[in-house]
């Protein structure tokens, strides 16, 4: 596991949506170059599938919580 | 000058009895005794007697601890307690000074004694013989009591700040009651109906009586220092103002003010208010009252936990539901969810860019052509060719010169003429100058000439 790979784990819920709403508006506005455009992309992609991760773990707390 | 302090009031109806002795009388019973002469016991126990006898009657005040009438003896054996201090003396009265009380003198009454100490050398006890013996009326108790009231109440003992709350969820609840008694069983079972779980601790104590406030202090100090115990309940059903008595006392009072555990006062029914309510950190009107207060109600608990799990669970549900949206809308942007995007704007511009530059080259390649057609249609133009093709012809040397004046060959000479189509082979058999000068027509001439061979 690499050190960003690390800082992203200790990434709140709201620190990832926030930044992957900035990748997107970024993406959106467009003005930067392909290279940049690719890694914003993958960067968005990690981080979708980090709030993903989020909003999967407290629903399935929940759903055990309601179980008990 | 010995004197009892409690011993006379001032409406106490003979006037101020006092005892007293006079030491020099007291030295005088001295008698010359050593270890080779000792004393008998009689002439010391008749000595004690005899000094005792001296002293005179006074009036005391006091609880009655115990009465034993003992079948067909005349003499009635009493206790007369301290109503603070745990000091007690034997009293003896006649049957018939008992009998005469009214109401009857019964245990735990307070009463006021005329008495005169007495010496029994027989048995060489000391014991007060009662002259008369007056129950303390009830509206001296009620005065008495209000002047202690204030009293404890100007030391700050019932101030509003020393009262504590009292736990939610006591670990246990101490209980002080009588053994089997009603105040017990509603204390146990109310209790037990909001909160099955409640554990309790109970220590039983002479609820009336004289020895009842000493009890009650004792089981109240030995549940103070129960660390479990969160709460402590003194619990007793209503009674007469005497019977409550004890739960003014003011050993009880001190000892509750003391306690580090919360108090509540269960005594008896609104009307009765005995000082411990006041002492108490929580005063219950009865015994029931107590027990609602000092444990939750159970049922009524579960159902706000319920409603706020409920909430909370909906909150949480909806504040997920809420981001799940929000990140759905995010990924469903086109830059997110479809990334060829972003190449294929880029593809197309591409693209374009490929056709744009393939058009001009194109152009650039058809203008070239076009161009070269031109000028190959004018270069054929110029061409010798086509002046042949119109009937000119080349005239050349056997060496291949091209002869441009009848000088240049002589009669004889083999010429090639070249045609449009072709060479002719040819023999020179005259030459003629023409007069004019010009070079073209005379190039043009002889060949002419030449081909009509």
């Amino acid at each position: 596991m690499t050190d960003s790979d690390t800082a992203d784990k200790n990434l709140s819920y709201e620190q990832a949506r926030e930044e992957l709403v900035e990748v997107v508006r970024k993406l959106e506005a467009g003005g930067i170059t392909l290279e940049e455009s690719l890694a914003l992309w993958e960067r968005g992609e990690k981080l979708a599938t980090l709030c993903q991760e989020w909003l999967d773990g407290a629903r399935k707390k929940i759903d055990a919580a309601i179980q008990d | 000058m010995l004197r009892f302090g409690r011993a006379s009031f001032p409406d106490a109806g003979e006037g101020k009895a006092r005892m007293s002795v006079d030491r020099s009388r007291v030295g005088g019973m001295a008698l010359d005794t050593s270890p080779e002469s000792p004393a008998p016991v009689r002439q010391i126990a008749n000595a004690i007697g005899g000094w005792i006898d001296r002293l005179g009657a006074v009036w005391v005040e006091g609880q009655v601890a115990q009465m034993s009438r003992r079948p067909g003896m005349q003499t009635v054996f009493l206790t007369l307690r301290d109503s603070v201090a745990d000091i007690s003396v034997p009293v003896t009265c006649t049957r018939f000074l008992l009998d005469s009380l009214n109401p009857p003198l019964v245990e735990g009454a307070s009463v006021i004694i005329h008495a005169k100490p007495s010496y029994y050398a027989n048995r060489g006890t000391l014991s007060l013989q009662a002259r008369d013996i007056r129950p303390v009326g009830l509206g001296e108790l009620l005065a008495r009591l209000e002047q202690r009231r204030q009293l404890l109440a100007a030391e700050g003992l019932f101030a509003a700040e020393l009262k504590r709350p009292l736990p939610f969820l006591p670990t246990k609840v101490g209980l002080v009651t009588a053994a089997n008694s009603a105040a017990e069983r509603d204390v146990l079972e109310n209790a037990r109906r909001r909160w099955p779980q409640v554990r309790f601790e109970v220590a039983y104590a002479a609820m009336q009586g004289s020895r009842s406030a000493a009890d009650v202090v004792e089981k109240l100090q030995r549940l103070d220092r129960d660390p479990e115990v969160d709460v402590i309940v003194v619990a007793r059903g209503g009674g007469s103002v005497e019977d409550l008595l004890p739960f003014s006392d003011e050993h009880l009072i001190r000892a509750v003010h003391a306690a580090r555990t919360p108090v509540v006062s269960a005594i008896g029914h609104e009307p009765d208010s005995p000082l411990l309510d006041l002492a108490a950190d929580v005063r219950a009107s009865t015994p029931t009252d107590a027990a609602k207060l000092v444990v939750p109600d159970v049922v009524e608990e579960q159902r706000i936990v319920a409603t706020g799990r409920d909430r909370l669970r909906g909150g949480i549900a909806a504040l997920i539901h809420r981001e799940q949206t929000l990140l759905d809308a995010l990924r469903s942007r086109p830059v997110l969810a479809d990334p060829r995007s972003l190449i294929d704007a880029r593809r197309d511009e591409v693209t374009s860019l490929r056709d744009r530059a393939r058009r001009t080259v194109g152009h650039a390649l058809d203008r070239a052509a076009d161009d070269i057609g031109h000028h190959r249609a004018r270069a054929r133009a110029l061409s010798p060719l086509e002046t042949l093709r119109r009937g000119y012809a080349v005239a050349q040397d056997a060496d291949g010169h091209v002869l441009t004046s009848v000088a240049d060959a002589a009669e004889g000479a083999a010429v090639s003429i070249r045609l449009a189509d072709g060479r002719l082979a040819a023999t020179i058999t005259s030459t003629e100058q023409t007069e004019t000068a010009e070079t073209e027509p005379i190039k043009t001439e002889p060949l002419k000439e030449g081909s009509d061979d």
